[in-house]
């Protein structure tokens, strides 16, 4: 049997993992620091049409990637929960929810297609493949990851 | 056949008949290839009207006499098959080389003594001499073409005065114009002929007879473009006979003495005979021939010539020898990778009939020009296809044509010929693999290296070590020639592999020579001096007799104290600005009496790509990992470069070739620091998208057991277990 949140001591522990707990929000913080780090040294590069990324910018956006990887790793286990599209306590909305999703998924291809590359698995046609999806993946994250925070900031 | 021989001979085999005994062809003109007709002519007079005879006569005739030139003749083979040279030698005024009998009418032997060959003349016959002459190898003091991308200069070498000044004619920033020094063309002729192929500045279109050094050239004879040098199939040009040849100004002598055709057939050599003219006097008629060696020519006075379009790599390396490994270590060298496999320089290095060898950079479109002979060329292949194309309209069509192959160059580089190339007319060259190349793979490659490296840097010359290393180059060292053996310090000095930015801001392996030179500073501007002003000031240490055997190149070291009464011997002339020498990157001048060094524009070296020996992928920088070339100590940013030249190291300051670049120290320090963690990186990446994805698909699982289960629920029909819970 599927658990509802309609039984009223499931509701009180819903009310209860409402909260964001502090390490949850501290994986978001991480994630978000490393992100904007990484967004402003990335796609600033790209929109100034300086792209590819070399010297100082590259070792800040290599710098800043751990941080971002770790703080995805965490809000992946400790905010996947309250985005279930079942779970109705979490205060979310749905829009929210998919938001998250999206930001994993993205976060997911992200991460791949950074460090794939660095690996010798993939030749020059598919390091270019790699170069481009990293890229536009991360245009969409820096998207979601923008309007999740609106939309956490518009429920509270 | 000679081509022409043979149009000749048909022309004549047609007409003999009814002219024989009555048609005579000038002696000199009797060595036309055909053969004589030997047995009875079994062909008979073909019946002609007389306008027609006429006509024909006319023609036979303008073909038998015409006179010769130097624009080839439209007589191809065009076939893929070697055409065999069989052909008769002209000299210089265009008549065939025609050997006296063996035996004069007395019965006496007769020396084989005719005027030397000309290549203008005899190979210029059939092929685009005046084109060729554009090429690359050539074109240099016409100034008529693009420099190009910096290229290996002359050096100016004398090792009594301690003289290494890069030379171009192509006017390559850090190189003198010969001129600019005070040299002529002909000294420069002189002091390089053993690795010139003629052309150029050996043959000015006037020779003026009051100029004392250009007049020579009426006596010497212009240096032709000698086509054997690189044509020649055997191997048997002899390049020291030619060298000895040209050391005494026999210029016009010397092709046919390197070919191996005969001698020098004089008393006096023509620098002997060219010292005792006098501007105004005339000059002598009477000048050596060539003691021709009879068993060369047939009884028809027709010479083979073994010669191929391709050359061989062994005809290159004569002037394009580059090695590092000397002496007894030449044996460890693999040579370039695409030799090995079966190529030959010709095979990129290509050209058409305008001889401008594809150098092979990328890039190197833009610093080629259509040439006015290139068009013609083409316009005349266009209207010979199509009489109804006007010469304006197909000028268009040949010059958007020429444009169009000109993609075709970039096909040749690197990149072009293993990846292919957009720009390409042909599609198979758009994609790549040209002569079975491999298209590299590169796995694990981030595409920044492509963008910032050229091809080169990782996989040509010497692998690169803590110390550039000293190279030795045909035209620098004479390599080729015979000497005593060459040592590290055998002037000048060249260092690879220096890795610089070429002008595409790619990082590129270069070799790197210094200048050193006595000289004056006169308003900003250096001049340097020829070593035999400079050796009148007898203020340099001679080298002492019984050590020339044991360093005959010199190489002992020049001291300050030995810099500075030179220094204090030219300052003597005030008014040619303020005496200074050049060397191992730094200028040397006397300030208040003191000799004082610091760095200065002019003493900054000059360098100039390198791109073979290529090395194979697993040869490659990088073939170990990323920290061949981002560990702190790696040679492409840590390897040290020493200003090499005749003076004493002891104060003489190295640089890193991050320095040269201009790279900053810290970034690349701090890159290179980076790579520690690199591994971290990949581990807590990897770490965190297996967290990530384990999340995804165990939410993603959790979510489709919710829809499939909510569905099997509603498919499932009420009992009574059910309606209990």
């Amino acid at each position: 049997m599927i658990p509802t949140d309609n039984d009223p001591q499931n509701s009180m522990e819903s009310a209860e993992a409402a909260r964001i707990c502090p390490g949850a929000k501290l994986a978001y913080a991480a994630m978000l620091v490393g992100g904007t780090v990484l967004a402003a040294t990335g796609i600033l590069t790209f929109g100034l049409g300086k792209a590819p990324m070399s010297g100082w910018v590259l070792m800040a956006h290599v710098s800043a990637a751990p941080l971002f990887a770790m703080g995805l790793a965490m809000v992946a286990l400790t905010w996947a929960d309250q985005a279930r599209f079942g779970n109705t306590s979490s205060g979310q909305s749905v829009l929210t929810k998919a938001l998250l999703w999206l930001i994993l998924g993205c976060g997911l291809v992200v991460l791949l297609s950074a460090v794939t590359p660095m690996t010798p698995l993939f030749g020059a046609s598919g390091q270019k493949a790699l170069y481009l999806t990293h890229r536009y993946s991360s245009i969409v994250l820096t998207g979601a990851v923008f309007l999740h925070l609106i939309n956490l900031a518009r429920h509270r | 056949m000679h081509p022409q021989a043979a149009l000749r001979k048909q022309a004549r085999e047609w007409f003999c008949p009814p002219f024989s005994g009555r048609f005579h062809a000038p002696k000199s003109r009797q060595g036309c290839s055909h053969s004589p007709v030997s047995g009875p002519i079994s062909r008979q007079p073909v019946p002609l009207d007389l306008g027609c005879s006429v006509v024909i006569v006319v023609l036979a005739w303008s073909l038998l006499i015409c006179p010769t030139g130097a624009q080839g003749e439209n007589l191809k083979t065009e076939s893929r098959a070697p055409y065999l040279h069989h052909i008769p030698l002209r000299d210089a005024e265009g008549q065939i080389i025609t050997l006296p009998p063996a035996f004069d009418d007395q019965g006496k032997p007769q020396e084989a003594r005719a005027n030397p060959y000309s290549t203008a003349q005899t190979c210029g016959r059939c092929h685009e001499y005046e084109a060729i002459g554009r090429g690359w190898h050539f074109n240099a003091a016409k100034g008529n073409s693009k420099p190009g991308r910096p290229g290996e200069p002359w050096i100016l070498t004398d090792a009594a005065t301690h003289t290494q000044i890069p030379l171009s004619y192509r006017g390559w920033a850090g190189t003198f114009k010969p001129a600019d020094i005070g040299l002529s063309d002909f000294d420069f002729l002189m002091a390089f002929a053993r690795h010139l192929p003629g052309g150029g500045a050996g043959e000015p279109e006037k020779i003026d007879p009051k100029d004392p050094k250009t007049a020579r050239l009426l006596v010497t004879g212009k240096m032709e473009i000698d086509c054997l040098l690189c044509h020649e199939v055997t191997g048997h040009y002899n390049h020291e006979t030619r060298s000895k040849a040209m050391n005494v100004q026999n210029i016009k002598w010397a092709p046919s003495i390197g070919a191996g055709l005969g001698t020098f057939g004089g008393f006096k050599n023509a620098k002997v005979i060219a010292d005792s003219l006098r501007p105004g006097r005339p000059v002598p008629t009477n000048l050596p021939a060539i003691k021709y060696d009879r068993a060369k020519f047939d009884a028809d006075n027709n010479v083979v010539f073994e010669v191929t379009r391709r050359p061989s790599p062994n005809n290159c390396y004569y002037c394009h020898t580059s090695d590092s490994r000397m002496g007894d270590a030449r044996w460890h060298s693999d040579r370039d990778i695409h030799l090995r496999a079966g190529l030959s320089c010709i095979e990129c290095h290509r050209n058409g009939v305008d001889h401008m060898v594809v150098r092979g950079y990328e890039g190197e479109t833009k610093d080629r020009a259509i040439t006015a002979d290139m068009v013609e060329l083409r316009v005349n292949l266009l209207r010979r296809d199509n009489p109804a194309f006007r010469e304006e309209e197909a000028k268009k069509r040949a010059e958007s044509q020429l444009r169009e192959e000109l993609g075709m160059v970039e096909t040749l580089s690197c990149r072009g010929c293993h990846m292919g190339s957009p720009r390409a007319k042909e599609t198979t060259a758009q994609l790549g693999g040209r002569l079975a190349s491999p298209r590299p793979v590169h796995k694990g490659m981030p595409l920044i290296h492509f963008e910032k490296l050229s091809c080169t840097a990782c996989h040509a010359g010497p692998f690169p070590g803590e110390q550039a290393q000293i190279v030795h180059t045909s035209m620098a060292h004479k390599l080729g020639l015979p000497g005593p053996t060459r040592g590290e310090n055998t002037p000048p000095v060249i260092v690879q592999p220096v890795f610089l930015r070429g002008e595409d801001g790619r990082i590129a392996p270069h070799k790197m020579v210094w200048p050193s030179y006595w000289g004056w500073l006169k308003d900003g501007k250096v001049k340097p001096l020829l070593p035999e002003e400079v050796a009148k000031t007898e203020k340099l240490p001679a080298q002492p007799s019984d050590d020339v055997a044991r360093d005959p190149y010199n190489t002992k070291p020049l001291t300050e104290p030995e810099i500075q009464p030179v220094l204090e011997a030219l300052s003597a002339d005030k008014s040619r600005g303020e005496a200074i020498f050049i060397a191992n990157g730094s200028m040397y001048r006397l300030e208040g009496g003191k000799l004082t060094s610091g760095e200065h524009e002019a003493a900054k070296p000059y360098a100039w790509a390198l791109a073979h020996d290529v090395r194979p992928a697993s040869q490659a920088a990088g073939a170990r990992g990323c920290a061949d070339c981002h560990a702190s100590d790696a040679p492409i940013y840590a390897g040290r470069v020493t200003p090499r030249g005749p003076v004493g190291a002891s104060n003489v300051v190295s640089k890193t070739m991050g320095e040269l670049r201009g790279d900053s120290k810290r970034l690349v320090s701090t890159f290179a620091f980076t790579f520690i963690f690199r591994p971290m990186l990949k581990y807590i990446s990897f770490g965190s998208g297996l967290i990530v994805f384990g999340v995804l698909v165990n939410y993603g699982l959790l979510g489709l057991g919710a829809i499939t289960g909510g569905k099997r629920a509603k498919r499932t029909p009420p009992t009574r277990e059910n309606d209990l819970t």
